[in-house]
């Protein structure tokens, strides 16, 4: 076996060395291109799963997000609980929000929305709401009488023409807000926000304190307790140890969140992303077995004149293994550095969606890894099956075709 | 050494067969330089090819130093090509992406000689050809006469029992295949080589010692004692035929 392995690199080595070159760099070139079919669509799928992500832990659920147990509308005591998760060694924030359905009205137009009541100081180190407002200002803990809504609903913002809309609402205009209970409040516009997601811009934001006195709550209740960590990556942890500190009510981490929630705004995307995944192998197997056999068969003769000299068909089949390996190596090589090439040119340029939405891909080691050993397993058994099979030939038929 | 024994070849079925041989027997010592010679489409190459073990026979027997190989599996037919038989191919047939070193040390280390050892029999197997200094350079680089003593080189490196040599000479011209044929002539005196070789031209018979001549797969003339008799008197006796 040692002397085939021996007798197989001197073969392929011979064949590289002195080997067409320009063949070599256009077959290089074209499993170069093979590569970046199978990594770079994911990647982009991986940017723009992680925009939607990064928008869920920025807005609605923070890195850690508790919400009430059962059938329960709130968590009945959340400073209590507040209390115990700003204990916690290794969270950074928290705060209580009430989260209630309501419908807006200005110049007999009427739009439902979320409401969500929110302690605006607290914001700052919890989301990014105070930061998205790109009219007028943010809530302020003197808030009283005041929203803030999103530019969809308001009617400014891009996309709001998709939605039923306010029509051109503008800081200190008065709308009257309808709450889910019958309870009419007619508020001043403060600000409007512009986060490019619809969860933040079909909402609308006022301060906590409004919705309890609009439901009579008594100063303890939330929807939701949202969490900032000070390390990302720690949630799973974190949570752990909220949970160990006597928090019963459920205990989500962004990850479990974005889940269950994203799931299904990206279930089509995904099936893109598997039916690309897959596409891609399949093509990518097919033209590895194309070149790599084309160039097996053009060294038919050669193969039945190792085997008339006393070469052992493992010997051949190995060499071919090595061939093929060798040129896939290279056409990862050259891939990669297309690949990063792109992911860097479009992480400086991200591509724009919807004008306000910004993909840059991302550079997934797993992916990458998983993609090379593919095309590395593809290039042993393109190397093998056809030398294989040719190597099995008559040696009168493979040196002269009968 | 070598004994064949109704030898047949047959190629195809029913009515278009072809009997290539058609039933050849003979023996050949150590030491001989035998000519096989005949008109196309006699046999001669299907013969060597058998003897070389790249063909197979659909009958008879045949032996090398006692050993009936015809009847061999495929794994032990490479290793005795490898380690007891030489064959020179009428094209050259090199592995164009190798140097003539290469082309010829390939062999030796697929007997599992090390890379050194293996280029140092190459170089003496260039040597003894005449191409010192020339083992570098790749086919293509080589001319005709050259390149067959390349390929005389890797058959010979090896020390086989035997050396077959398919038409050595078609593709080269006379000065040419006057140094191949001075090279077999060297072997075959100098190192005892036994050599089989099928060629048509007449004028190869001053260079061996025995033809065997086929017709229509038959062996129709088997003649020892060339150098007494004389090439003319051989090819007056192959133009009869």
């Amino acid at each position: 076996m040692i002397n085939d392995i021996r007798v197989g690199a001197l073969i392929a080595y011979s064949s590289v060395k002195r080997g067409n070159k320009k063949t070599l760099v256009f077959i290089v070139f074209v499993l170069s291109l093979i590569f970046l079919n199978l990594v770079f669509l994911p990647s982009m799928i991986g940017g723009l799963s992680g925009l939607f992500t990064g928008f869920m832990q920025d807005y609605p659920y923070g890195d850690i997000v508790i919400e009430p147990m059962g059938d329960n509308s709130y968590i009945n005591n959340a400073d209590n609980v507040l209390k115990k998760v700003r204990a916690v060694e290794g969270v950074r924030a928290a705060t209580k929000r009430l989260d209630v359905g309501a419908s807006i009205n200005h110049k007999q137009k009427v739009v439902g929305v979320t409401i969500t009541g929110m302690l605006p100081i607290e914001e700052y180190d919890i989301s990014r709401y105070p930061h998205i407002i790109t009219e007028g200002d943010f809530l302020t803990d003197l808030s009283r009488d005041e929203i803030i809504i999103g530019a969809m609903i308001a009617g400014t913002g891009f996309g709001s023409e998709i939605y039923d809309n306010l029509g051109q609402v503008r800081p200190g205009a008065l709308v009257e807000v309808t709450y889910s209970n019958g309870v009419k409040r007619t508020y001043k516009v403060k600000g409007i926000m512009e986060g490019t997601f619809e969860v933040v811009d079909l909402n609308a934001l006022v301060h906590y304190k409004e919705i309890e006195d609009v439901y009579g709550l008594q100063g303890r209740e939330a929807t939701t307790v949202v969490v900032r960590v000070d390390k990302q990556g720690t949630e799973a942890h974190i949570q752990e140890k909220i949970r160990d500190a006597g928090v019963n009510e459920p205990i989500y981490t962004w990850a479990d969140k974005s889940e269950s929630l994203i799931r299904q705004a990206m279930q089509s995307m995904g099936a893109i992303d598997i039916m690309s995944k897959i596409v891609s192998l399949i093509v990518g197997a097919a033209l590895v077995l194309i070149i790599i056999y084309i160039n097996v068969l053009n060294r038919k003769k050669e193969i039945g004149i190792l085997k008339a000299v006393g070469i052992t068909p493992r010997s051949i089949v190995l060499s071919y293994a090595f061939l093929s390996t060798f040129y896939v190596s290279l056409g990862i090589f050259a891939g990669l550095i297309l690949y990063f090439s792109l992911m860097f040119y479009f992480q400086a340029n991200p591509v724009t969606f919807y004008e306000t939405m910004e993909i840059s891909p991302v550079i997934d080691p797993v992916l990458l890894i998983q993609s090379i050993v593919t095309m590395l397993t593809l290039s042993v058994i393109a190397g093998i099956l056809p030398a294989w099979s040719v190597s099995r030939e008559s040696i009168l038929k493979a040196i002269w075709g009968r | 050494m070598i004994v064949a024994k109704n030898i047949k070849r047959c190629y195809g079925t029913g009515e278009t067969a072809v009997k290539a041989l058609k039933g050849v027997s003979f023996k050949i010592d150590k030491g001989e330089f035998v000519a096989i010679m005949g008109a196309s489409g006699s046999g001669k190459t299907t013969l060597l090819r058998i003897l070389a073990l790249l063909d197979d026979a659909t009958d008879g027997e045949y032996t090398i130093r006692g050993l009936e190989v015809s009847s061999l599996p495929e794994a032990e037919r490479s290793y005795y090509r490898l380690t007891q038989v030489g064959y020179v191919f009428q094209d050259y047939a090199l592995i164009n992406e190798m140097s003539a070193a290469e082309n010829v040390y390939v062999l030796s280390m697929m007997e599992g000689k090390s890379k050194k050892e293996s280029y140092k029999t190459a170089l003496e197997a260039l040597d003894k050809v005449g191409l010192k200094g020339k083992h570098d350079r790749v086919p293509d680089e080589l001319s005709g006469g050259e390149k067959q003593r390349v390929a005389i080189a890797r058959a010979i490196a090896k020390k086989p029992d035997i050396m077959f040599a398919d038409e050595p000479c078609a593709n080269l011209d006379t000065n040419n295949s006057k140094q191949v044929l001075d090279v077999f002539k060297e072997l075959n005196e100098k190192y005892g080589q036994t050599i089989v070789m099928v060629t048509h031209e007449p004028w190869h018979v001053e260079y061996v010692n025995r033809v065997i001549t086929l017709e229509d797969g038959n062996i129709i003339s088997d003649d020892r004692k060339l150098k007494e008799k004389g090439s003319t008197e051989l090819s007056s006796q192959n133009s009869n035929h």
